[in-house]
């Protein structure tokens, strides 16, 4: 077996009181799967989610962070989720500069009903992180 | 930009003449007192002094040839519990003035009864390097000063496009020297409270505005010239910053730019809009128990002591790019030569301009993160495309 197949990617899955664990109820609720490599952490609101959050898990040995928050205009305290969109656009703007790949932090709407779009987020973004690979800071020890 | 304005003249110089001025101002009592640097006993470095004393103005030096404290955190220290009662002036730089704005939006300074006093600026030399030899580097620094020759400077103020106001009304009052003839300059206000004070002090060096006609060639002059070297000073800033993001970007130059950290987090302390009280970076969450630390070795093989220091430099950059007016006081202080303040410069840039801001310009544009449109940022989103799953599960 090569180390590409292998490779079982660590995955932080930060996803908002309301909408996100919603989604993720909803999911349980229909026996949906998800790849169980994906850690759920429940934020009370993803404009809650301080940047450092994000960065953390991404140096210290995750090997992408996924964000689910309300649609816009669901969000359960009005504009949470705006206020997320902006600094998930700075943390992104702050890893591209850095080229320490953007891409492994994903920021998708999940709503409370939609179980089938929680689980395709987690598979999509599982094989998203398998394709990049490993995370090249989460084994250097000079971090 | 306001068209209010009057000439300083002056046959001993513009320093001079801001000084004269500044003394008339406290003697008429337009100022309280004045937040200015001053050159210490010793002669051989510079500290901001809030003076009510017109005799100790003789000692000021408006554009000191290094920059110890940061104009913006020393406002900030001044007016962070409130409002000053009296009026005072605060001669700074432009890039201080900016952060001291930043700093009011983030509600740590007040400059409600503060007349921001900036000059076109023509950088300050590396510390370290004046701290060698003072003598020398002051004689260097004004030679640089009047050529408008920014080599010797600091690398950030090589770079610097924000060392004049043209295009930023955040201050009060502008004092233009580029352009001007030698021993004049011109005074700009730049808010209601600058035109305010321009019309309470008539001292004789001063001409108004409908007195003088020479006054609107001036200003156009002056405004020329500030958009000329801007102009060349944003190309080499670009310029700069291609070679800076090549040089360090990627796993292993980003951490082979940090190796020499000591985790002094001096950076963070001299920094004007690093204004949170308790720093997340040395509060109790990065303090962990023993077995954490020995299970991150465990996965990483081994783990640097002290530990977080790329999460140090890339969460200081998430909590203030935002904010960051490219000052260098932090690659100041580094102790490690660590070119901090250039990539500071480089994230902060790409930064603001992703969220659409530019540090310190207004008090009236609100931060980047406290606001928000409905309809932007939509490549953040990831989109929703398709079923995903390859099989559809029976719903229960």
């Amino acid at each position: 077996m090569s180390e590409e197949v292998a490779f079982e990617p660590k995955i932080v899955y930060f996803m908002c009181s309301w909408c996100g664990t919603g989604g993720a109820e909803t999911a349980a609720a229909h026996h949906m799967h998800y790849p169980e490599n994906i850690t759920p952490s429940r934020v009370n609101c993803t404009g809650a989610l301080p940047a450092v959050h994000i960065l953390r898990p991404l140096i210290e040995g995750a090997d992408g962070v996924v964000i689910s928050g309300c649609h816009p205009g669901d969000c359960h305290y009005d504009d949470g989720n705006f206020r997320a969109r902006r600094r998930v656009a700075l943390v992104k703007s702050l890893l591209d500069t850095l080229g320490l790949e953007a891409e492994r932090v994903w920021f998708r709407y999940v709503a409370h009903g939609e179980g089938r779009r929680f689980v395709d987020t987690a598979a999509e973004f599982n094989d998203h992180i398998k394709k990049l690979g490993p995370n090249p800071l989460k084994t250097r020890s000079d971090t | 930009m306001n068209d209010k304005g009057a000439v300083l003249t002056a046959e001993d110089g513009v320093k001079d003449a801001l000084i004269g001025w500044l003394k008339e101002t406290l003697k008429n009592g337009v100022f309280d007192a004045i937040l200015i640097p001053v050159e210490t006993p010793g002669g051989d470095s510079f500290a901001y002094l809030l003076l009510q004393d017109p005799a100790i103005l003789d000692s000021a030096s408006p554009l000191p040839p290094v920059m110890p404290v940061q104009g913006g955190k020393a406002l900030g220290r001044l007016t962070m519990r409130g409002r000053l009662n009296r009026q005072i002036a605060a001669v700074v730089r432009p890039c201080e003035a900016r952060a001291a704005i930043e700093l009011c939006k983030l509600e740590q300074a007040n400059l409600e009864n503060v007349c921001l006093i900036t000059i076109d600026c023509p950088g300050v030399l590396p510390l370290s390097e004046y701290l060698d030899d003072p003598e020398t580097s002051a004689v260097r620094h004004a030679g640089a000063s009047s050529a408008w020759d920014r080599s010797p400077m600091r690398p950030t103020c090589q770079i610097c496009d924000h060392f004049s106001i043209r295009q930023a009304p955040g201050s009060d009052l502008h004092i233009g020297t580029l352009g001007c003839e030698e021993g004049t300059a011109i005074m700009v206000a730049g808010s209601a409270k600058g035109e305010r004070v321009l019309e309470r002090t008539n001292p004789p060096t001063l001409e108004k505005e409908e007195e003088s006609y020479s006054l609107n060639g001036l200003l156009e002059e002056w405004a020329a010239q500030v958009e000329e070297m801007e102009r060349a000073q944003t190309k080499t800033r670009q310029r700069a910053h291609a070679d800076l993001r090549e040089a360090i970007s990627g796993t292993d130059r980003l951490l082979d730019l940090f190796k020499d950290c000591i985790n002094c987090h001096n950076c963070q302390r001299v920094c004007p809009v690093c204004y949170c009280r308790q720093c997340y970076f040395e509060s109790d969450a990065l303090k962990l128990p023993p077995e954490n630390y020995l299970a991150r070795a465990n996965r990483k093989g081994a783990l640097r002591f002290s530990p977080d220091t790329l999460l140090f430099h890339i969460g200081r950059a998430s909590h203030m790019a935002t904010s960051c007016v490219s000052c260098g006081a932090c690659e100041d202080a580094c102790p490690m030569d660590i070119p901090i303040a250039q990539v500071f410069s480089l994230l902060a840039d790409r930064a603001q301009e992703t969220l659409g801001y530019v540090a310190g310009m207004s008090l009236e544009d609100p931060l980047p993160l406290v606001t928000f449109e409905m309809d932007e940022l939509h490549d953040v989103e990831q989109p929703y495309v398709k079923i995903y799953a390859k099989q559809e599960v029976q719903d229960a």
